[in-house]
């Protein structure tokens, strides 16, 4: 964290070899939630490249109250959305693999990959709050704050997001065992 | 951590998010073309309290002097010659009202009926007389 704070003073001051390791250390997450959110692979690289020219531009914006995690993904998810052409807003429409970035990048499984099923499952924003919860630990207050709502709310879909993904995970383990018994 | 957890933080871990050498050279010749911006001004911070009742005060006494100065410029209003209105009173009338019993056939009744109205009228023209 002090380190990240050196690396922001420096970036703020016009370094951009100290920007580049500053993100260094988010760019691989960041990137792959931007897969998760994104409608093909080059549409996430291209909002992983305008998240970090936008971090730049405006660092000194930046406040050091707040991680530097969750000032990144809050840009992340901005570029992210103005990138989502319309048909594609409603992630529980996109039912084919082909323009699915995420059937490219998951490793050949045989149990299917929750994160899909939440895509397919969950809004925009619950699956934005699951994720920046169980894959980057954010807490609560950190996710409201990337999401710009209240801490009641996110505390209430995280609650709903965990529920629709345990009726899931339960769902697969029922088909798992049917399976196992013949 | 719990098992959806878990779960969910290896099926993150197995999607390659590897970023290729293209896309980072990519990334490093753009950011070299951008400079920070200078940060906007920070917003006028709120004032105290104590400056929005001095202010408040301020107005009402403004408020205040500017009527009193208009009402004591203005000259007294002066009566219109001839304008008066006169009033006259008029006393109340003690009125002695009985009420008629039927006791005859009707063309009787309604001659003394007759009779007696105009012996009232008489007492009332008498009455109005006497008070002017």
């Amino acid at each position: 964290m002090t380190d990240d704070l050196e690396l922001i003073e420096a970036a703020q001051d016009g370094s951009v070899d100290a920007f580049s390791e500053l993100v260094h250390g988010y760019r691989d997450g960041l990137f792959r939630f931007l897969l998760t959110r994104c409608a093909s692979h080059a549409d996430a690289e291209d909002a992983l490249q305008d998240t970090f020219i936008n971090a730049y531009r405006y660092i000194r914006t930046y406040d050091s109250r707040w991680r530097f995690s969750t000032w990144l993904y809050r840009i992340a998810i901005r570029n992210a959305a103005r990138l989502k052409p319309p048909q594609v807003q409603e992630l529980g429409e996109l039912g084919d693999d082909e323009g699915d970035p995420l059937s490219h990048c998951i490793a050949d499984s045989e149990r299917q990959n929750l994160w899909r099923s939440a895509r397919r499952l969950l809004t925009d924003e619950v699956f934005t709050a699951m994720w920046l919860r169980y894959v980057e630990d954010m807490s609560v207050n950190d996710i409201s704050a990337v999401l710009k709502r209240s801490i009641s709310w996110t505390k209430v879909n995280l609650m709903r997001g965990r529920r629709v993904l345990g009726v899931e995970l339960n769902k697969e383990a029922t088909v798992a065992r049917s399976e196992a018994y013949g | 951590m719990d098992k959806l957890g878990k779960r969910l933080r290896d099926d993150a871990a197995s999607i390659e998010a590897e970023i290729s050498a293209g896309l980072d050279r990519r990334i490093q010749a753009s950011l070299q073309n951008v400079a920070p911006e200078r940060a906007r001004p920070a917003s006028r911070r709120s004032r105290p309290y104590s400056f929005w009742w001095a202010s408040s005060l301020t107005g009402i006494a403004a408020a205040i002097a500017v009527i009193a100065v208009i009402n004591l410029e203005r000259p007294e209003p002066t009566p219109i010659a001839g304008n008066t209105v006169q009033l006259f009173v008029i006393p109340a009338i003690n009125l002695k009202v009985e009420a008629a019993m039927l006791t005859s056939p009707l063309q009787q009744e309604l001659e003394a009926l007759q009779s007696d109205l105009r012996k009232v009228q008489r007492a009332v023209r008498e009455d109005v007389d006497l008070s002017f």
